[in-house]
């Protein structure tokens, strides 16, 4: 247990470096002059405009005339001191920028994750207990539809149907503006209506997805049929027997949809113009403003991994075969 | 690739509904990529007239600027097919080259492939492909090498295993003992055997990466010289279409790409679920 509890360690450790170090090449090796993608592409042409002894200062402070390694130190020392420049758009540093963004991506994010956690779960292990019922038979298509189709699409066919057509819900935003107190906290949970049911939508569809195939597959293992052999009635079999085995895998999956939490709804966040961490990686690219860019991607990157090292340890810690170190997934 | 397929499920005549729809759905988009030339009215980027409705004329009206959304979408799918087949291309033969390597030599060669897959697997894959396109300049080349940077690891962990199953087999045993040479049993003996896996993982290859391609062009990330189902959405979507209630602009674009996608992901998917039958005719 423990020594694979410090194996993932090292192996999410490893991704978190090779993700800085990606980042890291892609700022000196993609075309184009180092420093741009250092200051972003804007400010680069304003300074180069007006005070070029300003940008020869920034050359001087990230040492690119010093070599690679050295460079690389202390890219790293940076990082670890967090110092991620300052953003183009309102001169504040970039971390405040991104973790003010990152704040609203979790009103949509945490209310998916926990609802299209228990709703996939529930409608799965009901379907895939009695496969071919008219639940079934309704929603595995209905469920596969959504899990195929980009989201992007159904986004603006949901736009068009419920904000513009309909006008249930608000066109683009956050808030009315001008409100304050519960008025607002109502505006917001208006606003955040549409993004949300999509992205629950399409959560509960992969979840289903997932949760319907775990419990088909292990009913139809050997001690499930010992349990109706002992005498147990169905209901037993199934609560006890087929939903416990059948969250195993449920778990690890979940464990890796909280690394997504920050930066899984990106294209939904943009077409609803929710100013998310997705949406703000999304304007910092299309203006290259690759500080901020750069910074969305390294935090995005390492929820990811962290998600991943939680679900390893999850697993470990809830299944004994893996506990007890003589099983691996 | 396709035209493998259809072969190989003729043979044992075991195809399916679902299977056929997939194909039907994807020969359809291959024969109109083909064809464009011919198909098309108009050329996609002639302007003209903005924002007619669809009439005789213009089957589909024209957008912002008067171009022939019909002939658009036609000249489209070229560039949405060849994005999602090339990346798939590229996904396949490199996920294979390197599971034959790990799962056929084992040892120290599998160590490190199997250390890179999944730290590959760790990385972020959508926002790893905006910020290369980003960084890259748009266009056709640096989404096929975004996308394909991190699409090869579920195809390459599949093959691998199934390639540790067979490389313990007989009749590959028995080619090792009589000194056969390691590249004619991986191209004559292993291959051939992984034929299914490797097609329905292919498909499924090219299914995702039409979606990422999708995605990516919608926000504007894409080909700006010849646009792709997703670069016409992201002018709907951008120039107000949307709002102003277009639908001869944004629906077209999504029902294509929703079918096209759908049509590949039918294809694999069934395939990987025939597979049993499917491995003795190999």
């Amino acid at each position: 247990m423990y020594k694979r509890v410090i194996k993932k360690l090292a192996v999410a450790f490893s991704t978190i470096l090779a993700i800085i170090t990606i980042s890291f090449l892609m700022v000196r090796f993609m075309p184009g002059d180092p420093l741009m993608h250092l200051v972003g592409q804007e400010r680069y042409y304003e300074l180069q405009m007006d005070a070029p002894e300003e940008l020869e200062r920034i050359a001087e402070k990230y040492g690119l005339n010093d070599s690679l390694w050295e460079q690389y130190v202390g890219y790293l020392k940076s990082i670890v001191t967090f110092d991620f420049g300052v953003a183009y758009s309102n001169d504040e540093p970039v971390l405040d920028n991104v973790l003010s963004r990152a704040k609203w991506s979790l009103v949509l994010s945490v209310p998916t994750f926990l609802f299209g956690g228990l709703f996939g779960a529930v409608l799965g292990v009901l379907t895939g207990w009695k496969p071919g019922g008219w639940l079934d038979r309704i929603l595995t298509p209905v469920m596969l539809f959504l899990n195929t189709v980009p989201s992007n699409c159904i986004g603006i066919l949901f736009l068009v149907f419920f904000a513009f057509k309909l006008q249930w819900f608000p066109l683009n935003g956050m808030t009315s503006g001008g409100l304050s107190g519960l008025a607002r906290t109502i505006d917001i949970i208006w606003h955040a209506g549409l993004p949300m049911l999509l992205l629950l939508l399409f959560r509960t569809a992969s979840n289903y997805l997932l949760m319907k195939s775990n419990v088909s597959q292990v009913k139809g293992e050997d001690y499930i049929t010992t349990a109706y052999s002992k005498g147990l009635s169905s209901h037993r079999v199934l609560w006890v027997h087929v939903v416990k085995n059948a969250m195993l895998p449920y778990t690890t999956s979940l464990c890796m949809q909280l690394g997504g939490i920050l930066s899984g709804s990106m294209l939904i966040e943009v077409i609803f113009g929710w100013k998310g961490m997705g949406n703000l990686f999304y304007t910092a690219v299309s203006s290259r403003d690759f500080p901020t860019a750069q910074l969305c991607f390294l935090i995005s990157a390492v929820c990811i991994v962290f998600g991943n090292l939680l679900s390893d340890i999850v697993i470990a810690l809830i299944d004994p075969r893996i506990r007890e170190g003589n099983f691996d997934y | 690739m396709t035209t493998d397929k259809k072969k190989g499920q003729k043979k044992t005549f075991s195809m399916n509904g679902a299977m056929k729809c997939g194909a039907g759905i994807v020969g359809f988009f291959l024969l109109v990529a083909l064809f464009a030339k011919q198909i098309a009215p108009y050329d996609p980027a002639q302007m003209g007239v903005p924002y007619i409705k669809p009439c005789a004329e213009h089957l589909l009206g024209t957008n912002d600027v008067g171009q022939d959304i019909f002939s658009e979408l036609i000249y489209g799918t070229r560039v949405s097919l060849l994005i999602g087949v090339f990346t798939a291309m590229v996904v396949t033969v490199f996920a294979t080259m390197l599971s034959l390597i790990s799962g056929y030599y084992k040892g120290i060669p599998d160590k490190l492939i199997t250390a890179l897959t999944n730290i590959t697997m760790g990385l972020p894959s959508l926002a790893l492909t905006v910020l290369l396109v980003a960084y890259l300049n748009p266009g056709k080349t640096s989404i096929i090498i975004s996308i394909s940077l991190t699409a090869w690891t579920g195809t390459s962990r599949i093959l691998r295993s199934r390639i540790i199953q067979l490389a313990e087999m007989p009749f590959i045993k028995i080619e090792k003992a009589i000194g056969m040479n390691d590249f004619v049993i991986m191209t004559k003996h292993l291959l051939p055997n992984l034929k299914d896996i490797i097609l329905s993982r292919a498909a499924l290859a090219v299914s995702s990466a039409m979606m990422t391609e999708a995605g990516l062009s919608f926000l504007g990330l894409g080909d700006l010289g010849s646009k792709s189902w997703g670069s016409i959405l992201h002018y709907a979507f951008y120039q107000n279409g949307v709002v102003r209630g277009y639908y001869w602009w944004y629906l077209p674009p999504i029902l294509c790409t929703s079918l096209a996608v759908t049509g590949f992901m039918l294809l694999g998917y069934y395939g990987v679920q025939k597979m049993p039958g499917g491995k003795k005719d190999a």
